[in-house]
């Protein structure tokens, strides 16, 4: 794809993204072919409007999140080390992980993948997820064609159902009891990463 | 008899013997009835030829006859309703001794009396029915795979497609192979006397025992309650082996008949299959979209809404089995189809009907099949042979485990959740053989292969049921395979799956990657622009669907609300003004919930039925073929949330007694007097 040539020494810290995120270093290198065909301008960082180059993005209903998650809080540009830290979240468990104490929980373990979801969510980073942000999602994934007492009534019962506290708000654990029946790990997996 | 009375010394015991007993007196009766029926036929002949003679000398005149006995009139209805009859008898009398219910499978305990019942038609003398292929292809087997293919929980199967496809194409075609050229081995040996079995012969035989039968898992693993997955993968076998079976079957016969297999025979058999299973699958889905496509405009004849349902779907398996396509595909296609178009049309009472309809059919479908097995076995001609058997039974085990373990080894590498040791177990273990076997075998026309074959193939039935049938449970209790989480609808659940999957469908837009959640969403994406607008009806055509999802587990506690009259179930009823004075729970979570006495439920519940009416039409004059309007038919939201506040009102309203104490956990404006307090807790 275009003139650059594809081999691991281009990519800056390959050997050290290989250890931290588990990925192989065919899958590293497939990665960067994808994230030079996205920096259309060549600057070696991405910024969201390199993003909007992906159509289908534009139409889902939760897109600018999306891109937003891949931005740090008040960063502008994204490197291709962050962009892979990004993408590790949605690489299927490793089934044989020892289960060392001290090691950090990887990206893509099961807690990782909810912390990353729920942070889609809880846009103000405060570890909750207020009624408002509730709603701003439920508004964006169903557009025009509910009203807005409907959307109240489920956002109302989806924090009735879901809040054990009693704070009015969904907290991580919360989030995460709610979704004990799903198979996460199975759920935000993409097999092309694995 | 004395064997199902001896065991529990309890008065339902007595009742379960009396069942028996007159079970067997109705059935006595009936025979005797058949052949006395015959006989008056036989002495009816004989009148008939006598009377021209007499005819011209006596006019003596009979008197009026009263009372008389005419039997061949009824005689076919009646004894199918007989039939009938009995099996639900006998079914009734299974689930009221406990303990037997428990250890062995209702499919086992059906059997078994139907071999009773085999045994004491034999004795009588009587010829005994048998269970005709036809009857079973065309009447017995659609109700239980269309109940099967209407509630088929889509995600799961989709999820795992290419397990279930991989298992049921390939591993059906292994079993085949493996067993028919086994068996032709077996016959080679001098000694077994089965020397004239032929190899094309053998491969038929293969084909027609190595398919696992739908009918024999659901009867099974409807009683262990099995985890999703495990669940839906050997049932979703179960299911799309037929085609396999159905190609083979014919590909065999024919050879069988014309006696060699060219490359060219074989290259016709693979593209028989392909056309079989989405032939079948086409006619199915076509069905499926007409089906859906009349529930659009049934608003105004609601009573016959159902009936919609399955006569497309028995048309569609009707029609595939015109063409020699997969029958069963076809239905399920077609329930598959119908179903997301046909609930967001239909009413709640129709929806309700066709579940209960579906289930009770295919109840008795399954009960009569087991039995007339077992009648079956009693009947037939027989030809036991021992090496035959007994090699059967061994190389069905055998190749059932080598084929799970080798596609296990094959498909884990392709998939995200593993299957793991104990996973390839219970699904080995549960590969099941059925009646379907039976039919097939029966359909062979060469009377001494038949015989020979069918008593191998119920052998085989009867292993795999009795002995695998009893010790699954006690096996998947043992190795503690995770059990089936009961499912109650969250609506938290729902919107963050859909958040997930809007999650998953960008980031792989981000890489580049057209995986199945892209096809998904696309699939989805077609959906609600071109297709729902076709077949839904009104404006619920582009309601989203986590608000159908909403709606419908509002009107679910809705109706629970109606049919208990307690208000203390309900926490969507409580406003949101109370909200914010709700005191903390207590440690355990245990509410204690103040239940109604008997007699103020009922007053409640009256208050409330004569409110809901208010709501409803001003009758019509009376007319059988009228259903009722129900008052959650067709609401837009806004009525139906109306109507919500003011019963919630209302039920404030009459439930509030000014009562000097009142003690609940949880703020809710109701009181009862004190005397009438009975506290239930409740573990939720």
């Amino acid at each position: 794809m275009g003139s650059n040539s594809s081999s691991m020494n281009n990519i800056p810290n390959a050997e050290q993204l290989v250890q931290e995120t588990g990925f192989s270093a065919a899958h590293i290198l497939r990665l960067y072919e994808r994230f030079q065909f996205l920096d259309k301008d060549d600057t070696g960082q991405l910024r969201p409007e390199d993003f909007g180059a992906v159509r289908e993005l534009a139409m889902n209903p939760i897109g600018d999140r999306i891109i937003s998650a891949f931005f740090s809080p008040g960063q502008e540009t994204l490197d291709f080390a962050s962009f892979v830290r990004v993408l590790a979240h949605f690489r299927p468990a490793d089934s044989n992980r020892t289960r060392d104490g001290a090691q950090p929980e990887p990206a893509n373990s099961s807690m990782g993948k909810l912390k990353f979801a729920f942070q889609l969510y809880d846009q103000d980073r405060d570890g909750k997820i207020s009624r408002a942000e509730l709603l701003q999602v439920l508004r964006a994934m169903l557009g025009m064609q509910v009203t807005e007492e409907q959307l109240q009534s489920i956002a109302e019962r989806a924090i009735q159902e879901a809040d054990f506290d009693q704070d009015d708000a969904i907290s991580f654990d919360e989030f995460r009891k709610s979704l004990e029946k799903v198979n996460i790990d199975h759920k935000m997996s993409i097999r092309f990463l694995s | 008899m004395a064997v199902l009375l001896r065991p529990p010394r309890r008065s339902c015991s007595r009742i379960t013997a009396l069942l028996v007993r007159s079970a067997c007196v109705l059935f006595l009766v009936v025979v005797c009835a058949a052949s006395a029926a015959r006989r008056d036929a036989v002495e009816g002949n004989n009148d008939t030829s006598h009377h021209p003679l007499t005819n011209s000398t006596a006019h003596k005149k009979k008197p009026f006859p009263v009372l008389s006995f005419n039997y061949d009139h009824v005689r076919k209805p009646f004894e199918i309703s007989l039939w009938i009859l009995l099996a639900l008898l006998m079914k009734l009398g299974f689930h009221i001794i406990p303990t037997v219910s428990t250890v062995v499978p209702e499919s086992c305990l059906l059997i078994f009396v139907g071999l009773l019942v085999g045994g004491i038609i034999k004795a009588i003398g009587e010829e005994a029915p048998i269970l005709d292929s036809k009857l079973f292809f065309l009447y017995l087997l659609p109700p239980i795979i269309l109940d099967a293919g209407y509630f088929l929980p889509i995600r799961a199967f989709t999820e795992n497609m290419g397990t279930i496809l991989v298992f049921a194409v390939v591993g059906t075609l292994w079993n085949a192979f493996f067993i028919g050229g086994m068996m032709y081995g077996v016959c080679q040996i001098e000694g077994a006397k089965l020397a004239d079995v032929d190899l094309l012969s053998c491969l038929l035989f293969g084909s027609i025992i190595s398919a696992v039968d739908p009918v024999a898992v659901l009867a099974v693993f409807e009683e262990i309650h099995i985890n999703e997955l495990l669940h839906i993968l050997v049932f979703g076998e179960s299911l799309l082996n037929d085609a396999v079976t159905v190609v083979l079957y014919h590909l065999f016969k024919e050879f069988s008949h014309a006696g060699t297999v060219t490359v060219v025979d074989a290259v016709l058999g693979v593209v028989c299959f392909l056309v079989v299973s989405l032939g079948g699958v086409l006619v199915g889905a076509i069905y499926g979209l007409l089906g859906a496509f009349t529930s659009r405009f049934t608003s105004h004849t609601r009573v016959i809404e159902p009936l919609f349902v399955f006569l497309y779907s028995y048309m569609a398996y009707l029609s595939a089995e015109v063409f020699h396509l997969s029958g069963i595909m076809s239905l399920i296609a077609c329930g598959v189809m119908m179903r997301p178009y046909v609930e967001a049309n239909i009413s709640h009472k129709s929806y309700t009907t066709i579940k209960y309809f579906l289930k009770m059919w295919s109840s008795v479908s399954e009960t009569l099949i087991f039995i007339f097995l077992g009648v079956s076995t009693v009947a037939g001609p027989h030809a036991w042979n021992w090496t035959f058997v007994v090699s059967t039974v061994v190389l069905c085990l055998v190749s059932r485990v080598l084929g799970v373990i080798g596609l296990t080894f094959i498909i884990n590498k392709f998939r995200i959740v593993k299957l793991t040791k104990k996973d390839q177990f219970i699904v080995a273990y549960g590969g099941l053989r059925g009646a379907i076997a039976f039919s097939l075998g029966f359909l062979l026309t060469n009377s001494e292969m038949k015989q020979l074959f069918l008593t191998a193939i119920i052998t085989v039935i009867f292993f795999t049921v009795f002995v695998q049938g009893m010790t699954i449970r006690p096996l998947v209790e043992l190795l503690a395979v995770k059990r089936k989480k009961e499912n109650k609808g969250s609506i938290n659940e729902e919107i963050h799956t859909q958040f997930l999957d809007h999650l998953l469908t960008g980031i792989e837009c981000i890489c580049g990657h057209y995986g199945h959640h892209h096809w998904k969403d696309k699939l989805n994406r077609f959906n609600k622009a071109y297709v729902k607008k076709w077949l839904i009806a009104g404006e619920r055509s582009t309601e989203p669907q986590l608000i159908s999802f909403y709606n419908k587990m509002e009107m679910k506690q809705a109706m629970m609300l109606v049919e208990s009259g307690s208000a203390a179930k309900l926490p969507t009823i409580v406003s949101s003004v109370s909200m914010q004075n709700i005191q903390p729970r207590g440690p355990a979570r245990r509410r204690a919930i103040p239940s109604i006495s008997k007699s103020r439920e009922e007053e409640i519940r009256k208050i409330l039925r004569n409110n809901l009416q208010k709501t409803r039409q001003r009758l019509r004059s009376y007319s059988r073929h009228d259903l009722m309007l129900d008052p959650f038919e067709d609401l837009s939201e806004v009525r139906f949330r109306k109507q919500r506040v003011e019963m919630e009102r209302r039920m404030s309203h009459y439930l509030t007694v000014p009562a000097n104490r009142q003690e609940t956990p949880q703020v809710r404006k109701v009181c009862f007097e004190p005397e009438h307090q009975v506290y239930t807790y409740d573990d939720s």
